[in-house]
């Protein structure tokens, strides 16, 4: 699953995704990071056997978890089909057809925004 | 071979045959020149890119009492109006007046929303004269109410141009769209095959009085656009980077938004989208050839924009057929593409002019003079006072400090040599980190001992054969005071402050006598 962690400023001192790593049987990957002494949110994608109970543990640990659900939307009027998008998505959500015509998979997208601010004709929007 | 007459006698009697450039490549392929020029009589062609180099004059009708506008605004964009009384020129990347809005809405936005028949803004101020007493005007306009609003643009559809990427450690934002760090995505921006300029390499069939396809109407060819450019290397006949450009005329009130779209490069600024098709007619076989080209034939050089200077390294020579399947390959890494310009909008418009000349509703026309072939050079602009660089600015030897120095050790440092920030190097002089003194006072207010507890290991960092300029910028995007001064092996060689670069710049006001 996909989903956004958010760190209290309490725990950002503390090792707890080195933790969840060696201690459980997850394949684990940060797609996106903001980290502060103040705290900060942190955008992963978590897969595994034990992925559940790596959940629990880091909801144990004070960890805010929310499922990703923030995806990009087209609007297809304003979009003229450059493609500027393509190449800036890392997770290839964003596809050109055969003719030509941008494709965006809500499937695949992460929300992570870049994109949208990429945008030349201000198309695509960030949508919960 | 073919004459226009003939051609056009032909689209008369809806006898013409007509393709687009993209099916000519096949025709040519598969049934060679010489059949081709006799079966085919024009090939339409098409581009929908941003062209920064575009606007329109506008006439706005005269008052009473009349105006003879000095600055005028529309949606609070600035368009130009030292022409007359009434008449300005809007330019498409001219930014919003209000720093806030910026490059968020500019003279390329304008231009849709009055294409789309939208109610605007308009003001103006004057000096007032006996005969234009008038000083001041606030008003709304819609396109309908202009006597004429010209498409007027200098420089359109570029016969090839430069693919860009990025070997920079920071995401670059440029005209050829967003960048991402360590060559991440390469972004190019001609049609390929279906590009107007790269389908009649010699200018054979077009110039002055061309009648084409612009932004949904139909337009003219005026000549040559600016830095019109002849003498770049061909392969296959065609240029390998920007070569040869089009200056166009259209009229705005019949445009259609389909054709034309306002737009913001983001960090760089406005833009225009604009559909340009050029129709070329078959006259004989050489010209069917040169129609004929693809996608894999038309070369194009990727450049580091990540080298902020004219000269940007090339770091691969590839073709539209590469570029156009998604990615390339620089270095054994596949790196993803994005094409910037709409190869489903430009295929639109070679399409639609093809139904125009099947139609019969549009004739080719003969130049008054083409658009010069041969001789044309693009001259660098020499700038009388030449940029600085780092290096002549540099002064004393560099004062650097160890990782394990003592924090009290570098606080004197700081205070004998009067000086806010100190490079931490290894052994060897090369370049570990950075303190300031504001992270020396940290360190004392946290009672912290390690010096690389508290220096920044990410460095900005500036080398010496950059100019001052760039330097400044830097300084000013990452809001930091000051930057060591490296060489390309990462030797500390100094340090360059804000404070050098002011001092520079009261120094030449001195020399010139000041403001």
């Amino acid at each position: 699953m996909k989903a956004w962690l958010n760190f209290s400023p309490e725990i950002v001192n503390q090792a707890v995704i080195s933790d969840l790593i060696k201690n459980f049987d997850i394949t684990f990957n940060i797609l996106k990071a903001n980290i502060t002494p103040k705290g900060g949110e942190m955008l992963i994608e978590i897969r595994g056997n034990q992925a559940q109970d790596g959940i629990e543990f880091l909801e144990g640990q004070g960890i805010n978890l929310t499922p990703a659900k923030r995806v990009v939307k087209k609007d297809e009027e304003k979009c003229v089909d450059c493609g500027a998008c393509v190449s800036l998505c890392p997770v290839s959500a964003i596809t050109i057809d055969e003719g030509w015509k941008v494709e965006l998979d809500d499937q695949k997208c992460i929300g992570c925004g870049f994109c949208t601010s990429s945008c030349p004709t201000r198309a695509i929007k960030l949508v919960d | 071979m073919k004459s226009i007459e003939e051609i056009n006698q032909k689209i008369k009697d809806g006898d013409a045959v007509v393709v687009t450039a993209a099916d000519m490549t096949r025709i040519v392929r598969d049934i060679g020149a010489e059949k081709a020029a006799k079966e085919v009589d024009v090939v339409t062609t098409g581009t929908f890119g941003a062209m920064c180099s575009s606007g329109a004059f506008l006439n706005f009708g005269h008052s009473d009492p009349p105006i003879k506008m000095a600055r005028t605004y529309l949606n609070g964009v600035e368009a130009y109006s030292g022409l007359a009384a009434v008449d300005a020129y809007i330019g498409a990347t001219q930014p919003h007046r209000d720093p806030k809005v910026g490059l968020e809405y500019g003279g390329s936005h304008l231009i849709e929303d009055l294409v789309r028949g939208e109610e605007v803004e308009l003001l103006a101020e004057a000096y007032g004269t006996d005969c234009y007493p008038l000083k001041d005007i606030h008003t709304h306009i819609k396109l309908d109410d202009l006597n004429q609003a010209v498409m007027v643009n200098p420089r359109n559809s570029y016969q090839n141009y430069a693919a860009a990427t990025n070997s920079s450690e920071e995401t670059l934002h440029t005209y050829l769209g967003t960048l991402l760090p360590g060559m991440g995505n390469v972004t190019y921006s001609s049609a390929g095959e279906l590009s107007p300029l790269l389908n009649d390499p010699f200018f054979e069939t077009i110039g002055l009085g061309s009648r084409i396809f612009l932004c949904g109407t139909e337009g003219y060819i005026l000549g040559e656009g600016t830095q019109h450019s002849t003498e770049v290397k061909r392969i296959n006949g065609v240029p390998v980077g920007s070569a040869g450009t089009l200056m166009l005329k259209g009229d705005l009130k019949k445009m259609d938004v389909e054709f034309l779209r306002g737009a913001t490069m983001p960090f760089y600024g406005p833009t225009l989208y604009v559909g340009v098709g050029i129709p070329i007619p078959v006259l004989n076989p050489k010209i069917a050839q040169q129609t004929g080209i693809s996608d894999e034939e038309i070369k194009c050089l990727v450049y580091d924009y990540g080298v902020s200077r004219r000269s940007r390294p090339t770091i691969l020579e590839t073709n539209y057929h590469e570029l156009k399947s998604g990615s390339v390959e620089i270095d054994g890494h596949e790196i993803q593409t994005s094409p910037m310009s709409s190869h489903r909008k430009a295929s639109q418009v070679a399409e639609k002019l093809k139904d125009w000349i099947e139609g019969g509703t549009f004739l080719l026309t003969q130049p008054v003079e083409k658009v010069p072939s041969k001789g044309q050079t693009v001259k660098p602009l020499h700038i009388k006072r030449p940029s600085i660089l780092v290096r002549d600015l540099k002064s004393s030897e560099p004062i650097t400090t160890n990782p394990q120095d003592n924090i009290n050790d570098v606080a004197r440092l700081m205070v004998e040599n009067n000086i806010n920030h100190v490079p931490v190097v290894d052994n060897n002089g090369k370049l570990m980190g950075i303190v300031t003194s504001w992270d020396i006072a940290q360190a004392v207010a946290k009672e912290v001992q390690e010096l690389t507890q508290v220096m920044t290991k990410k460095v900005i960092v500036a080398m010496e054969d950059e100019p001052v300029e760039l330097i400044a910028r830097r300084i000013d995007k990452y809001e930091i005071s000051g930057v060591p001064i490296v060489d390309r092996d990462n030797l500390v060689k100094g340090m360059i402050t804000a404070e050098d670069i002011s001092r520079l710049v009261c120094s030449h006001q001195d020399k010139r006598g000041g403001y």
